[in-house]
């Protein structure tokens, strides 16, 4: 049960944005002010270059990463590396999760901000985290032209209102803000862990290092396009503004008299996102499932989003005190498993190397 | 026949249902839905302030009536108040059982009384997260804003709208107000200029205007002052033109604040008013500086809006012309030379005859798209008063509201530390302006 490279290429273009376009631009306005976009290309750029590593590695061996792990620090220590992803994978969707329940009641839902009325995103994230990589890539070929479709129309419906001297002037802010702004927020940049967990189960063609780097390039254009488009809208008010994908469009002049038809997007939009935040949990299952040998992923997919559920509940008026806590810390996971791993997955043994 | 109930066979469409069924429950907000009677929504919010720092709120609310006729919304008012916006809102929802929000709110209006205090402490509920959106549009009002919201307009039933209509996207861009919104009105404040501007909304008896005027009069009878003409009152400008505004420049405060009860009844007993937005209250550090009158808002109009058509009353060879500006571009910008800063005043136009108070003839209008170079000039000293006089005022006031402090810090950072405090008294002008004829 294979995906294809062209479908990759639609994951690091829609879900690399759609991931950050809720809080991200209000938690970078915050630290960095005018200079928004500095940390975005710092940490863009980081990953980009690891997304093409990781490609140019799949180029080099038809292994998985797993096969790659087992053959150099032997199956125990595979198992042991897969059972971290699966808990880092986890970790990484909590954030999302809180934002999407946040953004859900915020947007969609005037007067009831419910715990109850999110819970059954997670009837579809079980049954969707059991699904192979098959389905994941069909997903993405869902995904793509909404997602293309809808930030079409809100980059057309927020034009007009840009200015775009917002952003000026630029390098203004100290360098410590900068880094702190891209250390804190670099948790939502893990699309190297994808594509290694992606890795061997792919058939990798001649130049997919390539497409998919410029897929991932392309991903990471359209954020830094909204990110100026959101500054250059709000300013220095930008800090105050949360779920930034809703308030750019609304200034559209047409929505005074034909009502707020951006939501339409915004709605489709969202489909995408909870694919987005699936993938993680489909990774979490997958990296489970061969850390336990467990080979049932009905189970592993109820496990994960039990604990995934049950963080939401007990942590729901916390929200701030985590994304305080893993703009503090959790680089730190970033660091090991968005950065080092991918970068040291060179050093592995690759027998049979093409 | 085992075969036939496979499960898998069905997978992709459970796989749809469940999308379907999870869309449906996210965005149907069906478990969110609420007998339509016990919801109201904020149309309009008019803002007062007592002197010991109460707020009033008066909430103009749609109410949705059940009616086979077609005309199923009534519009009433409902007052609240509390130390903070958001109390006096609480207060609204005790005495009706609605549940007040302001995703709808399109117009928030402040009463006279709210020049005392500060601007953002008043305004600060607004914009906490999702309370409302940032397009309502924001203006000042001659007297209560209670009482403004009460009155009735020919226009429509719905007060606030016929508000807007004076503040409406065709009237800036005809120049002849100069409306914001809580976005505008924030940025301006929070950026390094820390200043901001509203319209000042002033309610006419319909049907009257004041004699004389050079285009600039709009409305007439003060429907707050019931008089004609005194400090703040809608008449504009003396006959012939160029002559100063009859509105005042800060110091006309007291005329309005004395007249207030009395107009406030006049208005809102039934009296059916119309309202205008021709002078625009100024702030700088969130608190009030005073008024542009007619001639300086068209003139922050033209330098700030996108202006479509404006009309401009201009005086040439002894003969008043109305003049219609089109394909406007104007806007100003900032340089340092030598250590000095020097504001650009850059303003482009082509212009029309629109009308000239001199007996018409047929085969002259013909030629209305030709205007004689004298008028043009006539019409750039006009613009060039214009907007000197806005500049003085600002500069009189220290209220940044062009945003020259901001320019110096984008675009000439380093000097903006040694400028931002004496910038408008320091800075010399420079007008670039350029009326040309159509044809």
């Amino acid at each position: 049960m294979k995906i294809k490279s062209r479908q990759l290429c639609f994951i690091l273009i829609a879900y690399t944005a759609v991931t950050k376009l809720l809080i991200y631009p209000t938690v970078l306005a915050t630290f960095c002010d005018r200079d928004v976009l500095i940390p975005a290309v710092i940490n863009f750029f980081i990953e980009g270059v690891l997304i093409w590593a990781v490609s140019f590695l799949c180029s080099r061996t038809d292994k998985t990463f797993f096969e790659l792990l087992q053959g150099t620090i032997g199956r125990i220590g595979a198992k042991i590396v897969y059972g971290f992803f699966a808990a880092f994978f986890m970790l990484a969707t909590i954030i999302p999760i809180f934002e999407q329940k946040l953004y859900v009641h915020a947007i969609f839902y005037d007067t009831v901000p419910s715990l109850i009325v999110f819970l059954p995103f997670f009837v579809f994230a079980v049954y969707a985290g059991a699904k192979n990589f098959q389905n994941t890539g069909r997903c993405a070929d869902m995904c793509l032209p909404l997602f293309i479709f809808t930030m079409l129309f809100i980059f057309f419906m927020s034009w007009s209102e840009v200015e775009w001297s917002n952003l000026l002037p630029m390098f203004t802010t100290p360098a410590q803000k900068l880094f702190t702004g891209a250390a804190g927020s670099s948790m939502r940049f893990i699309e190297p862990c994808w594509l290694l967990m992606f890795m061997g189960h792919f058939n990798y063609r001649k130049g997919d290092a390539a497409r998919l780097t410029l897929s991932y390039v392309l991903g990471a254009l359209i954020t830094l396009l909204f990110l100026a488009v959101f500054v250059g809208i709000y300013g220095d008010i930008a800090s105050s503004r949360t779920f930034a994908i809703s308030r750019t469009s609304i200034f559209f002049s047409a929505i005074d008299t034909i009502g707020r038809i951006d939501l339409i997007m915004l709605y489709v939009l969202e489909i995408v996102m909870l694919f987005a935040v699936v993938l993680n949990i489909q990774l979490a299952v997958h990296a489970l499932k061969l850390c336990t040998g467990y080979e049932n992923s009905m189970v592993l997919s109820v496990a994960v989003n039990a604990a995934l559920m049950i963080v939401l509940i007990v942590c729901d008026n916390y929200f701030h005190n985590i994304q305080e806590f893993y703009f503090r810390w959790m680089w730190i996971a970033f660091l090991i498993f968005g950065v080092a791993i991918p970068a040291l997955s060179w050093v592995l043994r690759r027998r049979n190397e093409r | 026949m085992k075969g036939k109930f496979n499960l898998s066979k069905f997978s992709v469409v459970i796989y749809w249902l469940i999308i379907i069924a999870l869309l449906g429950l996210f965005f149907s907000n069906d478990f969110g839905l609420v007998d339509i009677h016990k919801t109201a929504i904020i149309t309009a919010v008019g803002v007062d302030t007592d002197t010991d720092g109460e707020v009033l709120v008066t909430c103009e609310v749609a109410v949705p009536q059940p009616s086979q006729s077609g005309d199923n919304i009534k519009y009433t008012r409902i007052q609240g108040s509390g130390l903070t916006i958001a109390d006096a809102l609480n207060e609204v929802n005790s005495k009706t059982g609605f549940y007040p929000k302001l995703q709808f709110c399109k117009l928030i209006l402040l009463g006279d009384s709210c020049k005392e205090g500060e601007l953002f402490r008043l305004l600060g509920c607004f914009y906490r997260k999702n309370y409302s959106e940032l397009t309502a549009l924001v203006a000042m009002c001659d007297g209560k804003a209670s009482d403004m919201l009460a009155m009735k307009s020919p226009v429509t039933d719905m007060t606030s709208e016929a508000i807007t209509k004076a503040l409406s996207e065709e009237i800036e861009k005809s120049a002849n107000a100069t409306s914001t919104n809580l976005k505008d009105i924030a940025m301006t404040q929070y950026s390094k200029s820390k200043a901001c501007y509203m319209p000042y909304v002033e309610a006419n008896t319909p049907g009257t205007s004041e004699n004389g005027g050079n285009g600039d009069n709009v409305g007439g009878e003060s429907g707050q002052q019931g008089g004609q003409g005194g400090q703040g009152g809608q008449g504009g400008q003396g006959g012939g033109g160029g002559g100063e505004s009859g509105g005042s420049q800060g110091g006309g405060e007291g005329g309005q604040q004395s007249s207030q009860s009395g107009g406030a009844s006049k208005g809102g007993g039934g009296e059916e008013m119309e309202f205008t937005a021709r002078r625009t209250a100024i702030f700088a550090d969130g608190k009030f500086k005073g008024f542009l009158d007619e001639r300086q808002s068209f003139a922050l109009a033209i330098l700030e809006d996108e202006i479509r058509l404006a009309v401009l009353p201009c005086d040439a060879e002894g003969v008043h012309y109305s003049v219609g500006l089109k394909n406007v571009d104007g806007g100003v910008s900032l340089k340092v030379e030598n250590g000095q800063p020097k504001l650009t005043v850059s303003f482009k136009a082509n212009a029309q005859i629109q009308g000239a108070r001199v007996v018409v003839t047929p085969n002259e209008t013909a030629h209305d798209d030709v205007v004689p170079e004298p008028v043009l000039r006539g019409a750039e000293e006009e613009i060039k008063d214009r907007i000197s006089a806005l500049l003085e005022i600002l500069k009189e006031n220290n209220c940044d509201i062009l945003g020259v402090r901001e320019l110096l810090y984008k675009f000439n950072t380093k000097y903006f530390e040694a400028f931002k405090d004496d910038i408008l008294s320091r800075m010399e002008v420079e007008y670039q302006v350029e009326i040309i004829s159509v044809n």
